[in-house]
């Protein structure tokens, strides 16, 4: 991470200077002051490691059901058979996989759809070794049930069901099919192509995809449908539920274990009411034929709304006083106190519209608008927690495509759950409300192994322009980059702001202007943007929770909180202002082409929309936590094809330190162990605060000068620190009176920037742990994020450092990084490699300069079964992120 | 106004001995009049009376004077409240109050009355009648009306399923607990386990003020009745998104919902199609009632349900006997109980709150009210006819007879 000036990651800031060690067997005295003990409790380690495998071992047992989704027929070793875990080949494996369900309900139609990652599996020579080296196999483990890939949500108006008929030709999301027996997706078996559809919808249209698309619809029941969905969203997405009472939300964390029974009250055109009481076990008690169809029928013929979107916009600016009938006026202002009622509630709904004086256009669409939305809203809460209260049930789920996270809408539904309960019932909503019958639909294809999908296998971004369609933008979604880029550019030019994400449609498929363009600022995208908050879900089977967390379901990753607006405001400010310089890097890493420029303008205007879009509404997202900020962009970048745009500046700044290495290592060995040991932490802390990201700074980085910077920061790194637990570690190192050093076995090291925070900070301080005889694994990104240092780049790094360490250079080998050397060894034997305890690199799964525990990668996980010891480096890392975390063993937060 | 005259003529014959007290229930949309009128036949045997009345076990005391007559039933439109004024000043009811016993002269006079309108009104009544409303609370009224009715009025409840109108033998001993719904303006929902013992313990917003209101916007109906009335030439099919429409035509059978049940009200009108004026007033009033109606006798069955009450009681003006809402509401009581609980409505369900504001009158200065055993004789005298004169709904004129009684004066 960069940042002295300008960039607000590494500003100099004593909160930096910490040095946090800790071990979950004792108790943090002082927060700000040391953390006292330090202690083996490898037994507790033992007993998790034990839990963690027979948890698997059932695992795999349930998963069984799930596994056939390969087609093994004419399955085929590639390659030699001898080799362990040799790949196999599946060549009646479609490998464009593509699923689609649909809901098909009254008014709305909404689609689910995966699409296959494109094989990233590069399975290069390190990954192999680490694989080997850990133990890892693909024939062993999870073998992953579940097939890695993206979930999109889309929703069509039912009256245009003719876009959705395009959008899925033009996907031609009809043809993937999971169980075909063909090859060949031209051949003439399409003709059994069926499709997962649920809604009535499904009956009534069966005939229309049979002709436009030629597939068979498989008719799921609806009820079923919403019940997997909703039950699925909630085990699977960590900030799925919230609450919303008087404008504020919150997310609720639900536990799985104590998920049911509940209420779910899905809010389409009408209203079902169900009682759920585990997977596939649930009741419909009840329901209301007073739902969205009512809302919007009536209001279309009080108000001549031309959209759904329209009138819920309309009823923001509303006053229900005018029309409905409170009972202040029947009372004459006052209150009926007696039996509970204030002058303000309403008791009669429209009542006020019975006097003769005023006709229908004499009132304002607006109060009549909201006027039907407190009746219905208010309505459909009453009657669901009657029902609640009659099976007993405390938790209410409201889903549905009314809802729309239409603030006044949940609020008004909240009110009267509370109001009728006395506060005993709570209603929750569903950041996916819309697609329950979608996604239950989806989980009925029985071979996607969905089911078996944990939280940490889930990972949902928020790209621009997520291709969905709705509101007043129609048409077949983008294709590829350039149109993206080319449909904003078209936004920009009309003067219009994005919010983000915005519905995607190509100029000129809807006649007249292409699309009609939002009058008031981005009135119109607005509320079509907060009827989706979703962004695409990516499946990736392959994450896993980190195993050394002392407690994964406290565990939360943010140590800062966005929730605070203040610090929400700094953060926006802080991206906003560094975004220029940004791009111009962005640009810059990819040759500076006119290309390249659009590229980056079109990633600003992105990203800036989606800050804004936060700003209006920070959980938009769900929780947002800075690591998730931070990942956004980086994300954004990504989406907008720049790949690494701190390639060149990361490459000067590795080569500079590089240079500087040995003199360095020398000095190191020049000082007795516990000046070394001092020398190592403080010279961690000075190069990461080394701003090498910043212009000001590269001119720094010049042979010779870099050096004598990184001493002179080193000097400046005096103890104590804000947290300093450095005699604590010294003494597990070093030992003290009548105490042995006890090394570690296995030490992780999280590894930040390149440059002299890799070269000149963690690698001299591996390379002291390697001394003691401690296995050493340096875990990096998975992904370029910023200027940190990512697992492909490690290697080299390594490589070059060792040419100058013999420690180095034989720890490496013994890692399987030195790639030529090590090929000489298997020549001649193994020669060598007992010599020295093992230097490895893992990658940790992510692309962003913070790290989620919750999330990482099989590689890590499997890396992390045998460490006694965490070291976690950087801002990113170790402070705006994991500050607060627990560890089974003992951890060095730098 | 042709009416007028018609009405005028028996009453005023001997007006100011006649009439004796009267009470009002001013709600938000309609004034609900009750009066006592005396018999004219004075010649009528008083003992006669009594001992019919002791089989009711009233409290009959001999040395009290006692005054057979007719308790009268009369409603005007809230908005039209000067209308309600004249009428009791023409007919000198508000002469009929009680006189503040503390004061000799009669210049305090007091009118019990209940409904929001009591409060709110409070000024114009003195400044119009001189006479000072003694406000009764709303459930309180409610609740003592229809306590009195069910128990002293012969065939006051009745079910209405399948067009089938049948009277309710309701024992007085096993009367509690119920739920009373009343369906005003607004819904109130009150559980009742005694005289003088209840609990509002729901409503809801949806009421007979919805209908009227929302149905005026959307067709130019007049008035409440004409707009009632056009629901019976109506299809709600038109208008409403039923579950047929959704399934293309089929049933959801798995969870017993039929073709033809409606899954959205007004979930047609979404279409891009049509506007307002291309749907028939007809249709849309009908699916307006089904909408409320159905809504009520949901929500009703859920309270009834959440208390283990088998019995629930309609009332207020917006059923005003009228065929298809009793039948709805029906049908939804008995669809969501499956058959378990039984909605029931009352002949005077326009005038619970006004007989419990004039059954007030009770404490202070009425001994009894009971009503003779000989079973009414309806359609009963021109005064009846009260609600035609001056309200401009035309509803049936069931519940508005009046009721023989007899009164145990001061």
């Amino acid at each position: 991470m960069a940042g002295l000036n300008g960039d607000p990651f590494l500003g100099i800031d004593d909160n930096i200077e910490k040095l946090q060690y800790n071990n979950n067997s004792k108790e943090v005295i002082d927060k700000e002051g040391l953390v006292v003990g330090i202690g083996e409790d490898s037994s507790n380690n033992k007993n998790n490691n034990q839990g963690g495998e027979k948890d698997m071992a059932g695992n795999s047992i349930h998963r069984s059901g799930s596994r056939p989704q390969l087609d093994l027929s004419k399955a085929e070793i590639q390659g030699n058979s001898e080799e362990r875990d040799p790949t196999i080949l599946l060549p009646n494996q479609t490998d464009d996989i593509s699923h689609l369900a649909l809901d098909i309900g009254g008014s709305l139609i909404k689609l689910v759809y995966f699409s296959r990652h494109e094989d990233q599996s590069v399975d290069d020579k390190r990954k192999k070794t680490v694989k080997e080296r850990l133990g890892i196999s693909n024939g062993n483990r999870r073998n992953f049930p579940i097939l890695g890939g993206r979930l999109h949500f889309v929703k069509f108006e039912t009256s245009k069901l003719n876009e959705c008929l395009d959008f899925i030709s033009s996907k031609q999301l009809h043809r993937g099919r999971i169980d075909s027996h063909h090859w060949n997706s031209e051949a003439p078996a399409n003709e059994n192509a069926v499709i997962k559809a649920t809604g009535g919808g499904a009956y009534k249209f069966a005939d229309l995809f049979k002709e436009r698309l030629g597939v068979s619809i498989d008719k799921e029941d609806e009820m079923d449908c919403l019940v997997a969905g909703a039950n699925f969203l909630l085990k699977a997405i960590r900030h799925e539920a919230f609450t919303h009472m008087e404008g504020h939300k919150e997310f609720v964390q639900i536990d799985h274990n104590d998920l049911f029974p509940y209420l779910l009250v899905n809010i389409g055109s009408g209203v079902s009411i169900i009682k759920v009481d585990g997977d596939g076990k649930f009741q419909r008690v009840s329901g209301t034929n007073v739902g969205g169809g009512t809302y919007w029928g009536l209001g279309r013929l009080l108000t001549k709304c031309n959209s759904f979107d329209e009138l819920l916009e309309l009823s923001q600016r509303g006053d229900n006083r005018t029309i409905d009938m409170l009972v202040g006026d029947i009372y004459g202002g006052m209150d009926y106190s007696k039996i509970g009622l204030s002058a303000s509630t309403i008791a009669s709904s429209f009542g006020k519209a019975i006097s003769d004086k005023k006709e229908l256009q004499d009132y304002r669409p607006e109060d009549i608008s909201l006027s039907l939305l407190r009746m219905i809203s208010y309505n459909i809460g009453q009657i669901s927690y009657l029902n609640a209260l009659r099976f007993g049930l405390k938790r209410i789920f409201f889903g549905g495509f009314f809802i729309r996270g239409h603030a006044y809408t949940m609020d008004t539904i909240s009110f009267a759950v509370h109001f009728w309960s006395k506060g005993e019932a709570q209603a929750m909503f569903l950041r996916h409300e819309g697609f329950l019958g979608a996604v239950g639909a989806f989980m009925s294809y029985q071979k996607h192994g969905l089911d078996d999908l944990m939280v940490h296998h889930l990972v949902e971004r928020f790209p621009m322009g997520a291709p969905y369609t709705g509101g007043k933008i129609h048409g077949p979604p983008l294709g590829d980059l350039n149109e993206k880029i080319s449909w904003m550019e078209k936004f920009v030019l009309k003067g219009t702001e994005i919010t983000a994400p915005v519905p995607m449609a190509p100029p000129g498929t809807t006649g007249l202007g292409g699309f009609e363009v939002p009058s008031s600022r981005g009135a119109t995208l607005r509320s079509d943007a907060s009827a989706l908050n979703v962004g695409v879900l990516h499946l990736v089977p392959t994450l896993e929770v980190f195993p050394l967390l002392a407690d994964p379901k406290m565990y939360e990753p943010n140590t800062i909180d966005l929730s605070d607006h203040k610090e929400l405001e700094y953060w926006f400010t802080v991206l906003s202002e560094h975004l220029p310089d940004l791009v111009d890097k962005a640009v810059a890493s990819e040759g500076g082409t006119d290309d390249a420029k659009r590229r980056g303008d079109a990633f600003a205007r992105a990203f800036s929309a989606h800050l804004a879009r936060l700003m209006e509404e920070p959980a938009a997202y769900g929780k947002l936590g800075l690591a998730n900020l931070l990942e956004l962009r980086e994300e954004c970048l990504r989406e907008f094809q720049f790949l690494d745009a701190y390639r060149s500046i990361k490459q000067r700044e590795n080569e500079a330190s590089l240079a500087v290495l040995p003199d360095l290592l020398l000095e190191l060995d020049h000082m007795d162990e516990e000046t070394r040991l001092l020398t190592l932490i403080e010279g961690v802390l000075a190069a990461n605060i080394f701003d090498w990201g910043s212009r000001a700074c590269v001119d720094l980085y010049h042979k010779g000068t870099i050096i004598e910077i990184y001493r002179m920061s080193r000097n400046k790194m005096q103890r104590p620190w804000r947290v300093d637990d450095f005699d604590l570690f010294k003494e597990r190192m070093l030992g003290s009176e009548g105490k042995k050093p006890r090394p570690h076995k296995r030490a992780l090291l999280f590894v930040d920037n390149s440059g002299a925070d890799i070269v000149l900070g963690m690698l001299p301080l591996a390379r002291e742990l390697l001394r003691c005889g401690t296995e050493v694994v340096l875990v990096a990104n998975s992904l370029p994020a910023l200027n940190d240092v990512t697992a492909m780049e490690l290697p080299d790094i390594v490589a070059e450092a060792a040419k100058h360490c013999d420690i180095l250079r034989r720890a490496a080998e013994a890692g399987g990084l030195l790639v030529d050397a090590m090929n000489n060894n298997t020549l001649d034997g193994s020669r060598g490699n007992s010599s020295s305890v093992p230097l490895m690199v893992v990658e940790n799964g992510c692309g962003s300069p913070c790290i989620d525990l919750r999330q990482v990668s099989s590689e890590l996980a499997a890396a992390a079964k045998h460490a006694d010891l965490v070291i976690l480096e950087g801002m990113g890392r170790a402070l705006h992120t994991n500050f607060n975390a627990r560890f089974k063993c003992e951890a060095l937060k730098i | 106004m042709d009416h007028l005259a018609h009405v005028s003529n028996q009453p005023n014959s001997q007006p100011q001995s006649q009439i004796s007290h009267l009470a009002l229930d001013i709600g938000g949309s309609l004034i609900k009049l009750v009066y006592f009128c005396r018999y004219d036949d004075s010649c009528r045997d008083d003992d006669e009376l009594r001992s019919q009345n002791e089989s009711l076990g009233s409290k009959s005391d001999n040395s009290r004077p006692v005054l057979g007559g007719k308790l009268h039933f009369a409603k005007f439109e809230t908005s039209k409240i000067n209308d309600c004024l004249e009428f009791i000043h023409s007919m000198k009811l508000h002469l009929g109050g009680f006189h503040d016993c503390t004061a000799p002269s009669s210049d305090k006079i007091f009118i019990k009355a209940t409904g929001g309108g009591a409060y709110k009104f409070a000024d114009l009544f003195k400044e119009k009648l001189s006479v000072s409303l003694d406000k009764e609370d709303e459930m309180e009224c409610l609740v003592t009306g229809a306590n009195f009715l069910l128990k002293a009025v012969h065939q006051e409840a009745f079910t209405y399923l399948d067009g089938q109108k049948e009277f309710a033998q309701i024992d007085p001993n096993d009367l509690y607990p119920y739920l009373l719904v009343n369906i005003g303006s607004g819904v109130s929902m009150i559980k009742v386990d005694g005289d003088g013992k209840f609990e509002r313990v729901s409503g809801t917003s949806l009421g007979g003020g919805t209908f009227w209101g929302l149905g005026r916007l959307l067709t130019k109906c007049k008035n409440f009745d004409e707009l009632l009335e056009l629901s019976h030439q109506g299809n709600n099919r038109v208008i409403d998104m039923l579950v047929g429409d959704i399934y293309g035509g089929t049933d959801y059978a798995k969870i017993g919902l039929s073709a033809t049940t409606i899954a959205s009200s007004f979930g047609k009108a979404i279409s891009d199609n049509k506007e307002l004026v291309d749907y028939k007033p007809e249709d849309i009033s009908r699916s307006l009632l089904r909408m409320i109606s159905n809504n009520i006798g949901q929500i009703s069955y859920l309270n009834a349900l959440r208390f283990g009450l088998k019995r629930i009681f309609f009332a207020g003006f917006f059923i005003r006997g009228h065929a298809y809402t009793m039948d709805t509401i029906s049908v939804a009581v008995n669809f969501w109980s499956k058959g378990e609980a039984e909605a029931m409505f009352l002949r005077h369900e326009g005038f619970l709150g006004a007989l419990g504001a004039f059954m007030s009158y009770e404490k202070q200065c009425l001994d009894g009210l009971t009503v003779n055993k000989i079973p009414q004789r309806f359609p009963i005298s021109v005064s009846s006819a009260g609600n035609k004169i001056y309200c401009s709904m035309n509803g049936k004129s069931n519940g508005n007879e009046s009721i023989e009684c007899t009164v145990y004066g001061t």
